[in-house]
């Protein structure tokens, strides 16, 4: 029964992982999509928003079955924990990349030379942070969470940046009100999907540790 | 727009993650303020001849809390929960080093009387042993041969309540405690034991020959108990132990692996050896 309990395990796991690999693939798209204009990207990105709601919904059918048929405790309990709250960080991931291809159908971002780079700047540094996430996901690994960490103060550094320019150059050119308040939501979702790569982090931290290191600085 | 914010939507300031490994001595987790113990082992070995079940442990356990001892079959935590009320003097052959206190006192110190120990310190078995006997006389046997001051209907009354058994056996006290069911009979075991006013409980796998039913109300039978008593229990159940226990002691090949808050045994375990059985991984 353990073994078999183990395997499900892994299984799960794996399933967990390769979602997480979807949505890595469709963060790096939206940002392509959003650099080179490109509506054929963005529409296969929402066909795949579709895949990652279902296979959220699968991988928390199967965590619930397991706590209800195995009652687990220590690291398989925490371990199950983790997946089920990286599910959901994974699927609000996905909508965000969705939101970031929608607006890159309408957004000529060139027209905004200031904020293109702002943006530019910030799509790798979310890519990267995801991708740590993930990693410290598969191999259990606090190394990996922490430079999660450390990146997301330049990615809310560069989303005040891109706030305090909208505000600044925003009444001056009253033609382009459409493409700030574009280029602002585009920041928002990356900046959103940062707070939820740092989510996938603190989550591995309590996998790995048993602690609980999310809203610390209140506690 | 509440979503537009000219800073940063939160902040995270993430404390330095502490090391994966817990270090390696036996964690004493345990509350900010935990209650005196009532018992107590320092350095411990218990041999049967020359095989020692119970191999230097030291731990305590503390006053009105449900400590639970798990572990494989033979990691002698039955041998040290029946040292606790020296049960085991009556095993030949079986021998003990170190020392262990009751209320500060050393029950195997040479002149210490076992007898009026074990009144203060009652034991409930695996099976229920009620004796051949009404079940009134099961309850009132033991008070009435230790002199017993008072009214001994009262006394049965009370342990039979406390018991959780009162409202089903009350029209048949005199019946024969043989007629009752499995659950019944242990819960009558455990007014037995109460019924003497002791301290401790000690439980050996007390559910282990009861269904579902009749386990659910011996374990909401111990969570009440604990207010007034100690409470150690050995089981093999482990859900029963994170059900039921405050603090949960692992035991392995006669070795006191680890010892905590149940709470934090069941969910970050110390030790490897403990996170392994926990999860079934061996045992």
């Amino acid at each position: 029964m353990t073994a078999h309990f183990v395997d499900l395990l892994d299984d799960l796991r794996r399933r967990s992982l390769r979602m997480a690999s979807l949505v890595e693939d469709m963060l790096h798209e939206s940002c392509e999509a959003l650099l080179e204009a490109n509506a054929g990207l963005a529409r296969r990105i929402l066909e795949r928003d579709r895949d990652v709601d279902t296979e959220e919904v699968a991988v928390e059918a199967e965590v619930i079955r397991l706590l209800a048929l195995y009652q687990p405790v220590g690291f398989d309990l925490r371990l199950l924990c983790t997946v089920l709250k990286v599910n959901n960080d994974l699927e609000r991931i996905a909508d965000c990349a969705v939101n970031v291809a929608e607006r890159a159908r309408h957004l000529d971002a060139r027209a905004l030379t200031s904020l293109y780079k702002d943006l530019e700047q910030m799509g790798p540094i979310v890519k990267n942070m995801l991708r740590n996430a993930v990693k410290a996901f598969g191999e259990a690994s606090v190394d990996d969470a922490q430079r999660v960490f450390h990146d997301e103060d330049a990615v809310d550094a560069l989303y005040g940046q891109i706030i305090r320019r909208v505000v600044a150059d925003a009444p001056a050119s009253p033609a382009l009100v459409a493409a700030f308040l574009d280029a602002l939501s585009v920041a928002k979702n990356l900046e959103r999907i940062a707070d939820h790569a740092t989510n996938i982090a603190e989550d591995v931290v309590y996998l790995c540790t048993g602690k609980i290191v999310r809203h610390h600085s209140n506690a | 727009m509440n979503e537009v914010s000219d800073q940063p939507r939160r902040e995270r300031n993430v404390p330095p993650i502490p090391a994966m490994q817990v270090p390696a001595s036996r964690r004493q987790t345990s509350e900010p303020h935990p209650p005196e113990p009532v018992l107590r082992t320092e350095n411990l070995t218990i041999q049967y001849g020359r095989f020692a079940a119970v191999k230097n442990v030291t731990m305590e356990v503390s006053a009105r809390r449900v400590t639970a001892i798990i572990g494989p079959s033979g990691c002698g935590k039955s041998t040290l929960l029946r040292a606790m009320n020296r049960m085991n003097d009556f095993v030949t052959g079986a021998s003990v080093e170190g020392r262990l206190f009751y209320c500060g006192e050393d029950i195997y110190r040479a002149g210490f009387d076992p007898v009026e120990l074990r009144l203060r310190i009652g034991m409930v078995f695996q099976k229920p042993n009620p004796f051949p006997k009404s079940i009134f006389k099961n309850v009132a046997w033991g008070p009435a041969i230790n002199g017993f001051r008072g009214s001994i209907e009262e006394l049965v009354e009370q342990a039979l309540r406390q018991a959780a058994l009162w409202d089903e056996v009350k029209d048949k006290l005199h019946d024969s405690a043989y007629a009752l069911s499995g659950g019944q009979q242990q819960r009558l075991c455990i007014a037995r034991a109460i019924a003497m006013q002791p301290d401790v409980l000690l439980m050996d796998e007390p559910c282990s020959a009861l269904d579902p039913i009749a386990t659910a109300r011996i374990e909401d039978l111990i969570d009440q108990l604990k207010s007034q008593y100690t409470v150690v229990l050995v089981t093999h159940n482990m859900q029963q132990a994170a059900r039921v226990s405050d603090r949960t002691a692992f035991m392995y090949m006669g070795e006191l692996i680890e010892v905590g808050d149940t709470a934090v045994i069941f969910t970050m375990p110390g030790e490897q050896r403990t996170q392994d059985y926990i999860t079934g991984r061996f045992g």
